[in-house]
């Protein structure tokens, strides 16, 4: 069967142990990255979106090569993606949101514990 | 014949028979499981219609008596809880879904039988769990929303909602399961041919369907576990003088509620577009925009959940969001019910009780749209919410339009199901007192909700006028009752007495048809071969075009099906039954049970079956893991292993999951009192274990790699060195936490240390599970159960590790690094 | 065909009883459909708006549905052939653009009124009143430090702004004839502002399910002339009566009461200090009793002191077994609190 074929050269086209050696050095580059932002007191006006570009790089690196989305095609991408969409919008929503509540709050009895 | 290896029997007749006992216990064939799910269903469905003829009795009077305030509750929340969870969906899902997916798109099963198996007899735990008030503690009695903190423990003390929340936990677990096995099936496994635009729209219906459960559901999941640590742990979720708010559970809930309508809709959209096109003698009318509109109907339905809260005061800014997304709903909507119309129009109609009821479904669902136009205004929602106008309006959708539906479904598959007919004079009897009673029960409810009236009250008071409309009311809800009573007399009078069905009673027009009533246990003896839409109809007549209506007209005979014997079934494997589904629910009850009566030593019994059976599963076939495709098995799967769609599947239901367990964290940061808060957080230690936790990925491609190579010393090797990697980020997060609590950051100290917790715990718990995982497959690579041909066991274990590497990816830069960093 | 027959009775009866519903509804003490507020009328003209659109579609969607069923279409084993069509263009496009235009036509009115109906702050000169609700009762503070329980009054033409808060769990303020209503949220501050502008007596209930006693959680709002609410508002603000010397009965009450166990939740000026429950001050002035639930005259009063939980289940008033004389006294003080 051709199918039955084209399965196993499916699993000839992933990637090889240079290429994930690399990936994981990119890995550490960008963590060191990341943190030296943290310290770094002149960043901080632009800390939020350099953590963000340098995580979703690292998020994008694992997912592409360790997860295979590049080799798999665009089924799991799409049944990846379309997800990680949702839940991005469900998190900016829900900020938004509590947000505009944070303006309203009621005065706090604090009960002990805290 | 002899020669070959185990071949089912060619004269096995049916799926029903055979097996005995044990064999219903330990079934994976996809229909069994499907009628398992309509029995207990309809056993759920008498009990919740009883709860409401007892609602409409206490409502029977101004000041009754009948039933106490908290028995009313009671029986309310019940009512609610019971059609959503134990009827509707296992009747739309787990019954209709089961039993079609496969006959549907020309499979012998579903992708993953035994999952299915769990699914269903964890919806079963779960139902008894949402019963057992009735032995200790009361019934659930803060309705089926479950609004907090009405149900913190200092308000709702007893049981009751204990079971309420571990009932629905499971239930919810195994409608993910069931979603990510409906989901990798349609996608995977339609026959040669079977194209997108080819699958019968029910299916349609129920692919999307999938998808709304797996990113709908983590939402509520994370919600119950918030309840379940407050009730349980001291913490402070929803409790408003800890800083935190009760509308995080709202918002929460109906980002689950309001996909869960479309989890109830979409399904029951699906059995019309196949019973009126089958009884009109025409293809579905518009069958693109019917598709486009589910998927459109699906993704505004993520939107649109603030309508539901217009009155807890989001500000006119969100109102006016959620109101104008809301109303966009209408107009998918909207193409459907024209749609099915235009179907109607011109055909040649055969008015059978099936036909009947998707006749009425598609009036009194647009009865139910166009009220629920009127809530989508916010200000006249703020009228109408939580009134009866709301109450008429969803039992118009869900009853009128669901619940019709399943009505529908259920006279149009019923032959296919257990090869009997139903009565059509009882059928019909049942349709118009169904019609009646719900119209005189429902509509009423209209104008209760102008006149005032609130829902949820067991009283009310004699000088408001609204005593003649609940009276005429509690009157329709009986013949509503008579006409169910009728229609559970048609069910046993048709086992009983029913004339057989023939394989094609109503000259069907998808594949289902083309099989034996009822089907065999493989369905398909030869995988069919789709030539277009209506495959079932264009083989029996040619094209749906000319010819096929002019033979229909002549009353020519279609052409019989493919003779089913004798063919060579040798080719056919289906999989053996296993108890493990079964014993695996067993285990997740028993370790609910005994956390709600707080004997630990259940729990620790019920956690430990639960992992070996899991484990057992995963070793119980021979072929664990092997990478061999099979295109008899995934037809469409594209080269692209069904077990890894699966997984896929799950990890993006995992994503809402996280992001919903992450905004709450983000959202109680800024609102936390008094230290510690996030500058406790310590960049160093966290930075060395992000550098492990990315090096055990990379250790795990590395093993994949070995794997794949077939060089078995490296794959053990990368494997342990995964493992190690998983342990010592595991035992960097055992110290962090300790150290933490030790600088007095206890688990319950504010909402910062409650949501960093349980957020950094719920993650480092899936660690746990992956470094269990990876301990099995390590066993099993050391035992040499493993090698080049079982690549994907590694591979899938594989993709939930860095699944698990790329939330933490997300948790390190949101909550370490931007611990200076408050939310609006 | 007797379908059809059935059909169109079943909806003439429909309409039928939709006009008669609308006619009656007018007198019906919670009606939504006869607002006495600015807010209720904006609302109400909006729900009008909407009801005409969902009518005219109802209306397309019945014709259709009649004409598909039983005019253009046959059944089976006649001989007509069945039509194949499955698309039509033009009839997609018109049932797509079509209600997105009527949806178009109710989303301006909608985001106005959405944005007109809740101002971010009071308007000038308006009335504050602090709204705080309970298991199962409600609280009215007024600005000038007067308190209520379960009676609001409020004076015509005046701007109100309600300031809602919770005690304990989520409940709703809904007084149909006045308008929307809004949820009352713990640690979160709700408004609601509207200008009342018809004087009468108007019922309102929690619409939030609040537990064991939500059904028995209502209240009342007295919408008076800009005269009669300043006297009353004067009444309110002295303070609470002293019985009359000759009234033995509430002197003995008196005394009972300052010494009683009721002192503990409720407060009467200048006597006791109690907060749990309502503020009795001004107990003889209203016209109700338990959240609206029971009359305020002696009977009903007593039966109360009685036994709460028969009237309101879950009520955290424990039951006063008094014997009988001490009862009446009791009830003859808080009914001589005017």
């Amino acid at each position: 069967m051709s199918d039955a074929a084209e399965a196993h050269i499916e699993q000839v086209h992933h990637p090889g142990a240079t290429t994930y050696l690399i990936v994981a050095a990119f890995l550490v580059v960008l963590t060191a990255m990341e943190v030296t932002v943290f310290y770094v007191h002149a960043l901080r006006p632009v800390l939020v979106p350099l953590l963000l570009i340098l995580s979703a790089a690292k998020f994008a690196l694992v997912a592409m090569f360790y997860m295979h989305l590049r080799y798999d095609g665009t089924l799991v991408s799409g049944i990846f993606i379309f997800p990680l969409a949702i839940a991005t919008f469900l998190l900016i929503t829900l900020v938004l949101l509590f947000g505009y509540l944070s303006h309203h709050l009621a005065p706090i009895i604090n009960l002990g514990g805290g | 014949m002899a020669a070959q290896p185990k071949p089912l029997p060619i004269f096995q007749p049916n799926y029903l028979e055979g097996g005995g006992l044990l064999g219903w216990l330990t079934t994976i064939d996809h229909k069994r499981i499907a009628v398992l799910y309509m029995a207990t269903a309809l056993v759920f469905m008498a009990i919740g219609g009883i709860e409401a003829m007892l609602i409409r009795v206490q409502l029977w009077e101004p000041n009754n008596t009948f039933l106490s305030a908290g028995t009313y509750n009671e029986l309310f929340t019940m009512h609610g809880t019971t059609m959503i969870f134990l009827v509707v969906m296992p009747l739309l899902i787990g019954f209709f879904g089961n039993f079609m997916i496969p006959l549907h798109i020309g499979a012998r099963d579903v992708a993953f039988p035994r999952l299915n198996a769990l699914s269903f007899w964890m919806a079963l735990v779960a139902g008894i769990t949402l019963h057992l008030g009735w032995i200790r503690g009361g019934l659930p009695d803060a309705g089926w929303f479950g609004y907090a903190n009405l149900t913190e423990r200092y308000f709702s003390p007893t049981l009751a909602l204990d079971w309420w929340v571990v009932g629905l936990l499971i239930s919810g677990t195994s409608t993910i399961l069931s979603a990510v096995n409906f989901l990798t099936t349609i996608i995977t496994m339609r026959a040669p041919g079977m194209s997108y635009m080819r699958i019968p729209m029910f299916m349609w219906a129920m692919m999307i369907t999938s998808i709304l459960i797996l990113l709908a559901f983590p939402p509520l999941t994370v919600g119950l576990i918030f309840l379940l640590l407050d009730r349980f742990f001291g913490t402070h979720f929803y409790v408003a003088t800890a800083g935190a708010t009760p509308i995080l559970w709202q918002h929460l809930f109906w980002l689950f509620g309001h996909p869960e309508v479309y989890v109830m809709a979409l399904p029951g959209f699906g059995i019309i577009s196949e019973v009126l096109p089958a009884f009109s003698r025409k293809p579905l009318f518009g069958y693109p925009m019917m598709a486009y509109s589910i998927v459109l109907i699906a993704f505004l339905s993520y939107g649109v959940w603030g309508h539901h809260m217009f009155a807890t005061g989001m500000g006119p800014v969100a109102d006016s969001a959620f109101a104008i997304t809301s109303m966009l709903i209408a107009i998918p909507t909207g193409i459907k019910v024209f749609s099915w119309i235009a179907t109607v129009w011109g055909g040649s109609l055969r008015m059978t009780t099936a036909f009947y009821f998707a006749l009425a479904m598609v009036l009194e669902f647009t009865i139910g749209g166009l009220s629920g136009v009127m809530h989508a205004s916010a200000p006249v929602d703020l009228q109408q919410t939580d009134s009866y106008f709301v109450v008429a309006h969803f039992h118009y959708v869900l009853f009128g339009g669901v619940m019709f539906a399943i009505l529908a479904g259920f006279y149009y598959w019923w032959p296919k199901v257990t090869g009997r007919l139903f009565s059509e004079s009882i059928g019909k009897w049942h349709f118009w007192l169904t019609v009646i009673g719900f119209n005189v029960t429902f509509f009423p409810m209209h104008f209760l909700g102008m006149w005032g009236m609130p829902r949820r009250i067991y009283t009310y008071a004699p000088d408001l006028g609204w005593t003649g409309l609940n009276q005429l009311e509690t009157v329709g809800a009986f013949v509503l009752g008579v006409a169910f009573l009728l229609f559970y007399i048609n069910i046993y009078w048709s086992l009983r007495y029913g004339e057989k069905a023939p394989a094609d009673p109503w000259d069907g027009r998808s594949l289902e048809w083309s099989v034996a009533s009822p089907p065999p246990v493989y369905n398909f003896a030869l995988l069919p071969n789709v030539r277009g839409r209506d495959a079932w109809w264009i083989l029996k007549y040619g094209r749906a075009g000319s010819r096929g209506v002019a033979a229909y007209v002549a009353g020519q005979p279609p052409k019989p099906p493919e003779p089913e014997a004798p063919v060579d079934l040798s080719h056919v494997h289906m999989p053996p039954p296993s108890i493990f589904p079964l014993v695996v629910s067993l285990g997740v009850g028993l370790m609910g049970l005994g956390l709600i009566v707080g004997w630990y030593r259940i729990i620790l019994i019920g956690g430990i079956v639960t992992i070996m059976s899991i484990i057992g599963m995963g070793f119980e076939y021979k072929d664990y893991g092997q990478a061999v495709h099979d295109p008899e098995h995934a037809p469409s799967s594209g080269g692209i292993d069904v077990r890894k769609v699966g997984v896929w599947c799950f990890l993006g239901s995992e994503c809402v999951f996280f992001a919903s367990l992450i905004s709450t964290f983000i959202v109680y940061k800024s609102r936390s009192i008094g230290a510690p808060g996030a500058e406790i957080l310590e960049i160093p230690l966290t930075s060395f274990s992000t550098f492990i936790l990315l090096m055990s990925s990379l250790l795990m491609v590395l093993a994949l790699a070995a794997t794949q190579r077939g060089d078995k010393v490296w794959e053990r090797i990368w494997l342990a060195g995964t493992v190690f990697f998983g342990l010592i980020f595991l035992s960097g997060q055992a110290y962090e936490f300790t150290h933490f609590y030790h600088e007095g950051m206890g688990y319950t100290t504010n909402l910062f240390s409650q949501s960093f917790y349980t957020l950094v715990g719920f993650h480092g718990a899936h660690v746990a599970i992956g470094v269990l995982w990876l301990s099995v497959l390590l066993v099993a690579a050391i035992t040499g159960r493993l090698g080049k041909s079982r690549a994907l066991s590694i591979e899938l274990a594989g993709l939930y590790w860095h699944f698990v590497d790329v939330v933490w990816i997300v948790i390190f830069t949101l909550v370490y690094l931007m611990q200076t960093v408050h939310g609006a | 065909m007797r379908a059809s027959r059935f059909s169109l009775l079943a909806l003439v009866s429909a309409l039928a009883s939709i006009v008669a519903g609308c006619e009656q509804s007018a007198q019906l003490p919670m009606t939504t459909l006869a607002p006495k507020s600015d807010l209720g009328e904006a609302i109400h003209h909006l729900f009008l708006e909407v009801t005409a659109w969902d009518a005219l579609i109802f209306v397309i969607v019945i014709v259709a549905f009649t004409l598909a069923v039983f005019v253009f279409s046959t059944r089976a084993g006649e001989a007509a052939p069945p039509s194949q069509a499955s698309s039509d263009l033009t009839l997609e496009v018109a049932w797509t653009v079509g209600p997105a235009l009527v949806l178009l036509m109710i989303s301006i009115p909608t985001v106005r009124t959405i944005f007109r109906s809740q101002p971010e702050v009071a308007p000038k000169g308006s009335l504050e009143i602090k709204v705080v609700a309970h298991q199962w009762w409600w609280e009215f503070d007024y600005p000038d430090g007067h308190k209520t329980a379960n009676e609001m009054h409020i004076p015509t033409g005046q701007p109100i702004r309600l300031r809602l808060e919770s005690a304990d769990i989520i409940h709703s303020f809904w007084v149909p004839a006045l308008g929307g209503k809004r949820d009352v949220v713990p640690g979160q501050i709700n408004h609601l502002t509207f200008i009342a502008n018809t004087p009468g007596d108007y019922p309102g209930q929690c619409a939030e399910f609040c537990g064991l006693s939500h059904a028995n959680m209502r209240f009342r709002v007295f919408v008076q002339t800009p005269d009669d609410f300043a006297m009353w508002q004067k009444e309110q603000l002295a303070g609470p009566a002293t019985p009359l010397p000759n009234d033995q009965l509430a002197v003995q009450g008196a005394q009972y009461f300052a010494t009683s166990p009721c002192t503990a939740c409720h407060t009467v000026e200048g006597v006791s200090k109690g907060y749990i429950g309502p503020n009795l001050t001004h107990f003889g002035s209203r016209t109700t009793l338990a959240a609206g639930v029971l009359k305020n005259d002696p009977a009903d009063v007593a039966a109360w002191i009685t036994d709460p939980q028969k009237i309101k289940p879950g009520a955290y008033m424990p039951a006063l077994v008094l014997p009988g004389p001490k009862l009446n006294a009791l009830v003859a003080y808080l009914e001589s609190l005017k």
